[in-house]
């Protein structure tokens, strides 16, 4: 039995296969921007003149397609048909140019305060539709507590649109702003995407591979079946990092408060684990000019890479953030900070004569030492990074809380372990040791880290619950689940609801999960009182399946 | 994407999980509907607009300001600590010129809590205000400092603690005392012997709304700001003045809220009282936050909100435009003698009875001001509990001369040999030195 994973990354596609003890197969072809299906076909190809075909059960594909359509703006117009009510002004949120706001509002219990205007909205319609708008974004303010508004936009656009996203189904989280752009993505990559998965399907046909499973992977880390992922595209987007992090669950076996590095050709992702888990974004990840509520792996990333460029200004030495070509070992013409750790013989790659040639006629051009400039490139660019994570991690442990027991009881992370992968990872394991004195590790097998992450990382949902017991009322937005519930409704009522939602949405999903998986993260229950007696409660649960790996090796 | 003119750190602490009794309106559900609409808008991805979380205040940080009885750790619960550490939280991210602003949006509220402490009065324990502006004070040198309260209720604590302080200017926006609790604040209350004019009561006829809180801003806050030329503003920013709340009879809005913050410019402001949960506090903290940061705030209007039939009747705009130079004259032309405290010897002496509603007892109370021609005098307390054990404070302030402050310490050791004191505090804010005996 096979598990396969791909990751179509900026400049190359990894892919493996996954026996039940260990890797078979890998393979590295280069990524052809304008055609990242035939990058993955290629890569597939590879795999399967080394294995079973009849072997492989399942395929995890980590993509750039979303992510690419998007900040490329090669997207479809989307009409955007929002309802706001009092607070900002919903215009600050404009996405596109066809973008409508209809008198209408809710409160925060979710209560009409002012009916939706249907003429209004009558009239937005009409006027995409005479822009030739056939996919439609409808978002109103507190829809994760009251869906109805989004529900009658929906009716009223009914047969205009090909595809329509509503607010609630994205999360149960309140973000407005955040609601609506991430609806607006959503909606613009979804033509693209699905003639995608569609490509993807027939591909699979025509090799043999009809019958296995497959699954696209989030930036949370985890995966979605292809058949859900049709309808909520943007959940694919910044996926790579995410699967190089899960990747080094799979390659060790992390139990302590750690960082992560991957470092790249551009840039270096640092993530934080808390324990033995990966972070995880409180709102969402940016992307675009606009911040979403995409659920991410917390991945800071800097200018920092094996192309960074090294540059002298008024005598200090600087690397990155910018990439001016290759290496001097490959062919380019400005030293980088491959170039420097050649220069040390801490790394061996590409040419290497003329990478060393270059390095020292770059240094005398300067009048510096070919080894200070070495010294001083590698320091400065571990100063980079130490300073980032410092800051990171100062970051995460001020990130407020909410109740005196959480403030009083102050967990701080403090890491205690770091491991590094990507290109240059083995050559700048000790100068990182040496500058953070903590135990740092390459693990085996960490160049092709991203896509065996991808192979292995299980499929993950998240949903809030939200109770009223005064209007006897709980909503589980994301599902779009409403329910008729008794006064004596309490949070562990709420709590086993929300699990067995979470675990029947899985199996809707044809993911088999015994539940171990699955944790409530926060829930919280409030007396609701009026006058001076108690009229209800107001009862709020999240529960995920929480991001991990199936199995790991090492 | 939203860009903040002043940047601006929020300190959102609702201490979700403490209350003074379940049905209290000091409760876990207060500040809930407030994130919720926080959260909604988006408030925190604005640039420039920041959360953070507070620190936790320490004992000395309240026995800078307090004279506590029995202790500080018996009068203020952790809540209160976090609190008050909101507070210093707002003014270390303005002091140290992290952010140019700050809001802490922390519960429970402190402007009642009084000079002495022996409980809590009026749901306030510790004065969160004061305590933050001592620190300041403390560790950024001698500040002047002008207080606007706009909560609904008179802050009568601050108004205590700040008495005998000319440095700080306490100016209380509030419905009249004759109408609601806790009964005083009036324009005759204008500040201790060193510090007449220092303290500058308004009090509102009830059903005063938009336009003459924006009257009083206009014609009597603003001016009397101006002349004073404070280092500091700070908004002890109660929210009890909505027309909704419930435990009020005013008629001011989240967008008069917002008005007000946007002509006061305040430095920091902070939390105080303001119980309509959800009808008021999610849209008027959402109107202080956008005001504060210097994002357009017009479209913030609550349920129900209709400006006619909230406004006010010309007879109290003319009411309110007669007290506005009645109040300007506190500032400007303070009268020559304190209306409390009577002359015995060289102090400056006041017996008052203070009720604890929030625990409902008597705290019987002497203080004394050494009336000194070299700085603002020497201060002490002394006080007892009803059947309670008596207690003593004494306060050496900052900028004491050498008099005062040696005066301070031969009356310590005369109330150390005489023994009558059960509990005896110190506060010498002019060498740091703070003293419990007796604890």
């Amino acid at each position: 039995m096979l598990l396969l994973g791909i990751d179509v990354g900026g400049t190359h596609t990894d892919a493996v296969a996954i026996g039940p003890d260990g890797l078979e197969a890998q393979v590295k072809v280069a990524t052809e921007h304008d055609n990242l299906l035939s990058s993955i076909k290629n890569s597939l190809g590879e795999i399967l003149r080394h294995t079973d075909p009849a072997r492989i059960k399942q395929l995890n594909l980590s993509t750039t397609l979303s992510t690419n359509s998007i900040v490329e703006g090669n997207y479809e117009d989307v009409g955007v048909i929002v309802s706001a009510g009092p607070g900002l002004d919903p215009h600050s949120f404009m996405t596109c140019k066809d973008f409508h706001v209809i008198p209408g509002s809710l409160d925060h219990r979710g209560s009409e305060t002012k009916r939706l205007d249907n003429l209004a909205l009558e009239g937005a319609i009409a006027s995409c539709r005479n822009s030739g708008i056939k996919v439609y974004a409808a978002i109103t303010k507190f829809s994760p507590r009251n869906p109805s508004h989004e529900k009658s936009i929906e009716l009223a656009i009914g047969d205009n649109a090909d595809f329509i996203t509503l607010g609630h189904q994205i999360t149960g989280r309140l973000n407005f702003p955040r609601r609506i752009s991430t609806a607006f993505y959503n909606c613009a990559v979804w033509r693209v995407f699905n003639k995608f998965a569609d490509a993807i399907s027939a591909t699979l046909d025509e090799m043999g591979l009809g019958q296995i499973k497959v699954n696209i992977l989030k930036a949370d880390g985890g995966t979605m079946p292809l058949d859900l992922s049709r309808k909520v595209p943007v959940q694919s987007i910044f996926s790579g990092p995410a699967a190089s992090v899960m990747g080094i669950i799979a390659l060790s076996n992390i139990t302590h408060d750690s960082i992560i590095y991957d470092i790249g050709g551009t840039t270096t992702d640092i993530a934080i684990f808390a324990g033995g888990s990966p972070l995880i974004e409180q709102e969402g990840i940016h992307i675009g000019s606009h911040p979403t509520l995409v659920r991410a792996l917390k991945v800071h990333s800097i200018g920092i890479g094996g192309d960074s460029a090294i540059s002298i200004m008024d005598g200090s030495v600087r690397v990155g953030p910018n990439r001016l070509g290759p290496s001097i070992a490959f062919g380019g013409e400005i030293p980088t900070l491959t170039d420097a750790l050649i220069w040390k013989d801490s790394c061996s790659c590409g040419n290497i004569e003329q990478s060393k040639a270059g390095f020292s006629a770059f240094a005398a051009g300067n009048v510096m030492e070919a080894d200070r400039l070495a010294d001083q490139a590698i320091g400065y660019a571990v100063d980079r990074i130490h300073d980032s994570t410092r800051a990171l991690v100062d970051e995460i442990n001020q990130q407020p809380v909410y109740t005196i027991h959480e403030l009083l009881e102050n967990r701080k992370i403090i890491p205690r372990k770091i491991y590094i992968m990507g290109g240059p990872a083995q050559a700048m394991k000790m100068d990182v040791f040496r500058k953070f004195r903590l135990s740092t590790e390459v693990p085996q097998n960490y160049d092709v880290a991203n896509a065996i992450g991808a192979a292995l990382t299980r499929t993950t949902t998240e949903l809030e619950l939200f109770a009223d017991t005064e209007r006897g009322l709980m909503f589980i937005p994301s599902l779009g689940h409403r329910e008729n519930i008794p006064r004596n409704y309490r949070i562990e009522d709420a709590e086993k609801d929300a699990m067995n939602h979470l675990l029947a949405h899985l199996g809707e999903m044809h993911v088999a999960s015994d539940g171990s998986n699955a944790q409530i993260t926060s829930s919280s229950s409030f007396n609701m009182v009026s006058g001076s007696s108690t009229v209800g409660r107001n009862i709020r649960v999240k529960c995920q399946i929480k991001p991990g790996v199936d199995r790991t090796y090492s | 994407m939203l860009k903040a003119e002043n940047s601006l750190g929020i300190i959102f602490f609702p201490a979700f999980d403490w209350a003074i009794s379940p049905t209290h309106p000091e409760r876990e559900e207060r500040l809930l509907y407030t994130q919720d609409q926080l959260r909604e808008e988006g408030l925190f991805d604005i640039e420039g607009i920041r959360e953070y979380k507070p620190e936790v205040a320490s004992s000395e940080d309240i026995e800078r300001v307090h004279f506590c009885f029995p202790e500080a750790e018996a009068v203020a619960t952790r809540s209160h600590c976090i609190s008050a550490g909101g507070a210093i939280k707002a003014a270390e991210l303005v002091m140290s010129g992290e952010r140019e602003r700050a809001f802490a949006l922390v519960r429970p509220p402190g402007h009642h809590a009084m000079k002495t402490v022996q409980g809590s009065r009026g749901f306030c324990a510790i004065n969160i205000e004061a305590i933050m502006c001592e620190y300041i004070r403390e560790k950024y040198g001698p500040k002047r400092i002008a207080i606007v309260d706009t909560d609904c209720h008179h802050g009568d604590g601050t108004q205590d603690v700040y008495w005998h302080d000319p440095d700080t200017l306490f100016i209380s926006l509030h419905q009249d005392g004759r109408t609601l609790y806790p009964g005083t604040g009036f324009p005759k209350e204008c500040g201790g012997p060193k510090a007449l004019g220092r303290t500058v009561n308004i009090p509102l006829p009830p059903n005063t709304s938009d336009a003459g809180f924006m009257m009083v801003m206009e014609n009597a806050v603003m001016p009397i700001l101006e002349d004073f030329k404070p280092d500091l503003i700070i908004n002890s920013a109660g929210q009890d003045n909505h027309f909704t709340d419930p435990i009020t009879n005013m008629n001011f809005s989240a967008q008069g809220y917002a008005a007000l913050n946007s002509m006061l410019k305040p430095d920091i402001a902070v939390l105080e009282g303001g119980y309509a949960i959800q009808g008021a506090l999610p849209y008027v903290n959402l109107g202080i936050s956008l005001a504060m940061a210097g994002v357009d705030y017009s479209h913030v209007r609550e349920p129900g909100f209709n400006p006619e039939t909230l406004r006010e009747s010309d007879e109290i705009i003319d009411y309110i435009a007669t007290l506005c130079e009645g109040v300007k004259d506190v500032y400007f032309t303070p009268p020559s003698e304190s209306i409390e405290g009577v002359i015995s010897g060289e102090w400056s002496v006041r017996h008052r009875n203070i009720f604890y509603d929030t625990e409902g007892f008597t705290e019987s109370q002497t203080e004394s001001l050494l009336l000194c021609d070299h700085c603002r005098g020497l201060l002490k307390v002394e006080t007892q509990r009803e059947g309670g054990p008596m207690g003593f404070g004494l306060e050496i302030p900052a900028a004491a001369c050498d008099k005062c402050r040696n005066h301070g310490y031969s009356l310590l050791e005369e109330a150390q040999v005489k023994s009558r004191y059960r509990y005896i505090q110190l506060i010498n804010r002019r060498d740091k030195d703070y003293l419990r005996y007796g604890f």
